[in-house]
């Protein structure tokens, strides 16, 4: 390949390239060659920086090629692939170019070496993605869309202050390792932030996934988030703050994934739960817990991929993706009841499925480094991911009550990527090799000891007994159809309603007061009117003889003062 | 009342006609016993090998089970406090959210039925 700076220049131009091919089927075999095409730009390549520009005096590197970009990279591209491949049967123009635009820009931000590369990159993943949101075509996507936007792009807008304030602060624009403290490294911190959604900056994620399109939630699941992971990796690495972050995100989902209906939005929670274990890896900082990191984002993008192809397929032959109106479903879709089955079993890091060669090298850095209390909530976090990921998914899925959907199975390209992935998922986890030998740090870890499979087994079993107990004496609860307020309610109505209540409260005062005004004036010139009106006394014709007799009285009166 | 379970079968998939009968009462009870059966054994099997823990709380048998059994049973009742809190009717946010949208929107098969295939 000629050395072009950066993969993200290859999607670019397939994104320009792809209105223009008219055969549908040629279409959709030059979008599948473009992650590959990617892929082939930093394949063979040695670490090291390319794409080097100066720019201004400040130094532009496109692609930066490590430990740790490169797993990224070769992860991105992977999903790009499997979910256009499971965008096979889409004939939307501006889905397929946004697709290609999001992950150019999700793969091009993780190889930025320096922080404006990055912010060019960050700005792009937010405003390609957003088309996938808006490509349903309703109002409601329209609204959730735009509320992504503005969340996403503010996300952009602050990273860029920080920019501005490290490049003065220190004089380089270079993406390195930051330490918290400055007012530049907080904003840059909270950019980050608002895009791994940490706790009250998250439900943009909750909003907007399962308002995507089918294919498009598939694809979104996999850039952003997982984009933020890299960066607070890369910046961040050993902040003690972010490990509480990290605890408070894979705990406070499980609560929301327990009770909601729409399964996407189950998935969505269960995200942002899965992206707490990455944070708390990242703030251990430890070479154990950074490979943890990346090893879990590397899973994670492949299981959450595949639950929400499952769930996708599910809503593409039935039409909706609600447990209340699901179930039954593995008598006409077993393959893809296996497939999410897979993804549940990864997710929930089940001995031999690729949660729980990752997900273990954070479990175990937390307790070696001595935090007990941090360790104790991973675990009680991994039962609740057992809840809603590991049996809620599924069950209400393909099992529960019948709903009565009589469908097809899946269509052939979507149960190639589901299997594809599924196999991934299965690879992975017999062969943890595979994963460990390309991770950043050089750690001698066994997944697979007695006690770690024994312990793993014995959590999972007794949680799916509780399960069952609970499903028999009926304390399970239902689905039902209902929305469930989370922080989002602070600005979707909140926020709204004080607005509201302020512009109604100068309004009013506003008018009271004008009324009030208008009353004295009116008063007072009804005053002026009556006393100087053609009828008033002062606007009267007096006789000559009174005026004279007045006159009179009041020289008297003078004449008495004086001599008084 | 049963329905016509046979003509019904023809027309699925061959693992669909090797799992159809999953969940019937009598067999959600064996898989019950099954598991049950599978929680006992593990739970046997932490007295048969050494355990290599970090922390000192591990070292009970069982340990793991009852937490996992426990922890779970306390997620679902939180949940369904929360459920008390946090539940509102689906149009809430109405018309600015997707919640009571038809989802065939999102680009579903044209046969697909959507919601309330029954109703």
């Amino acid at each position: 390949m000629p050395e072009l700076g950066t993969p993200a220049l290859v999607y670019a131009i397939a994104a320009l390239i792809v209105p223009f091919i008219r055969h549908n089927t040629l279409r959709q075999v030059f979008l599948l060659a473009v992650p590959v095409f990617g892929l082939l730009v930093f394949w063979q390549l040695p670490y090291g920086t390319y794409g080097n520009i100066n720019l201004m005096n400040m130094h532009v590197g496109l692609m930066r090629l490590d430990a740790l970009s490169y797993v990224f990279g070769l992860i991105f591209s992977l999903a790009a692939f499997l979910s256009l491949l499971y965008a096979w049967h889409v004939r939307d123009t501006i889905q397929q170019v946004a697709t290609l635009l999001y992950a150019g820009a999700g793969i091009g931000a993780v190889f930025a070496a320096d922080l404006v590369t990055l912010f060019v990159f960050w700005e792009g993943t937010a405003i390609a993605s957003v088309f996938l949101i808006w490509a349903r075509r309703t109002e409601g996507a329209y609204a959730t869309g735009m509320r992504y936007l503005i969340i996403q792009v503010g996300s952009g807008v602050i990273l860029l202050a920080g920019i501005i304030l490290y490049y003065r602060e220190t004089g380089t624009i270079a993406f390195s390792q930051m330490e918290l403290g400055s007012p530049a490294t907080w904003a840059i911190f909270l950019a980050f932030g608002i895009k791994c959604a940490f706790p009250l900056l998250h439900n943009w994620l909750q909003d907007a996934y399962p308002a995507a399109t089918i294919t498009g939630t598939v694809t979104l699941s996999a850039f952003t988030t997982k984009l933020a992971v890299y960066a607070l990796a890369r910046g961040f690495p050993g902040t003690e703050l972010l490990i509480y972050i990290g605890v408070t995100m894979t705990l406070f989902p499980v609560f929301f994934a327990a009770i909601e209906n729409n399964l996407r939005r189950v998935l969505a929670y269960s995200l942002n739960n899965q992206l707490g274990f990455m944070v708390v890896g990242v703030g251990i900082g430890t070479p154990l817990a950074l490979n943890g990191t990346v090893a879990h984002a590397f899973c994670h993008i492949l299981y959450k991929a595949l639950l929400f192809m499952s769930v996708g397929a599910v809503m593409y032959r039935t039409g909706t993706s609600k447990a209340s109106e699901l179930g039954g479903l593995y008598k006409s879709m077993p393959l893809t009841m296996i497939f999410c089955i897979v993804g549940a079993m990864s997710i929930s890091a089940f001995p031999l499925f690729s949660g729980f060669i990752s997900k273990s090298l954070i479990l175990s850095a937390s307790a070696d480094t001595g935090y007990f209390f941090v360790w104790l909530a991973l675990v009680v976090a991994s039962v609740g991911v057992l809840e809603h990921s590991g049996i809620k998914i599924p069950y209400f899925t393909f099992f529960a009550h019948d709903a009565g959907h009589r469908v097809k199975e899946a269509p052939f390209h979507m149960l190639l990527a589901m299997g594809i992935t599924a196999a991934l998922c299965v690879g992975l986890g017999v062969f943890p090799s595979l994963l460990y030998g390309i991770l950043p740090y050089e750690v001698e870890y066994t997944p697979y000891t007695t006690t770690h499979v024994v312990t793993q087994l014995q959590l999972l079993l007794f949680a799916g007994l509780a399960f069952a107990v609970l499903m028999r004496t009926g304390l399970y609860p239902a689905e039902f159809r209902s929305v469930n307020l989370d922080f989002d309610w602070v600005y979707r109505r909140m926020l709204p309603a004080i607005v509201g209540g302020i512009r109604h409260a100068v309004t009013s005062t506003w008018r009271f007061a004008a009324r009030v005004t208008l009353h004295r004036v009116d008063r007072m010139m009804i005053g002026i009117y009556r006393a100087h009106g053609p009828q008033g006394p002062l606007a009267r014709t007096w006789p000559t003889g009174s005026m004279v007799l007045w006159i009179a009285v009041l020289l008297g009166m003078t004449l008495v003062l004086t001599y008084i | 009342m049963t329905p016509p379970v046979s003509e019904d079968r023809k027309d699925m998939p061959l693992i669909a006609r090797l799992l159809s009968g999953v969940d019937k009462p009598r067999n959600v009870t064996r898989i019950f016993y099954v598991l049950i059966a599978f929680c006992v054994a593990l739970g046997l099997a932490d007295f048969l090998y050494h355990k290599h823990s970090y922390f000192e709380v591990e070292d009970y048998p069982l340990v793991y089970g009852i937490f996992g059994f426990v922890v779970y049973g306390a997620v679902i009742f939180i949940a369904k406090g929360l459920r008390l809190i946090v539940r509102r009717p689906e149009d809430y946010y109405e018309p600015l959210a997707t919640d009571t949208e038809d989802e065939r929107a999102a680009g579903s098969d044209a046969d697909a039925t959507g919601g309330r295939p029954n109703a």
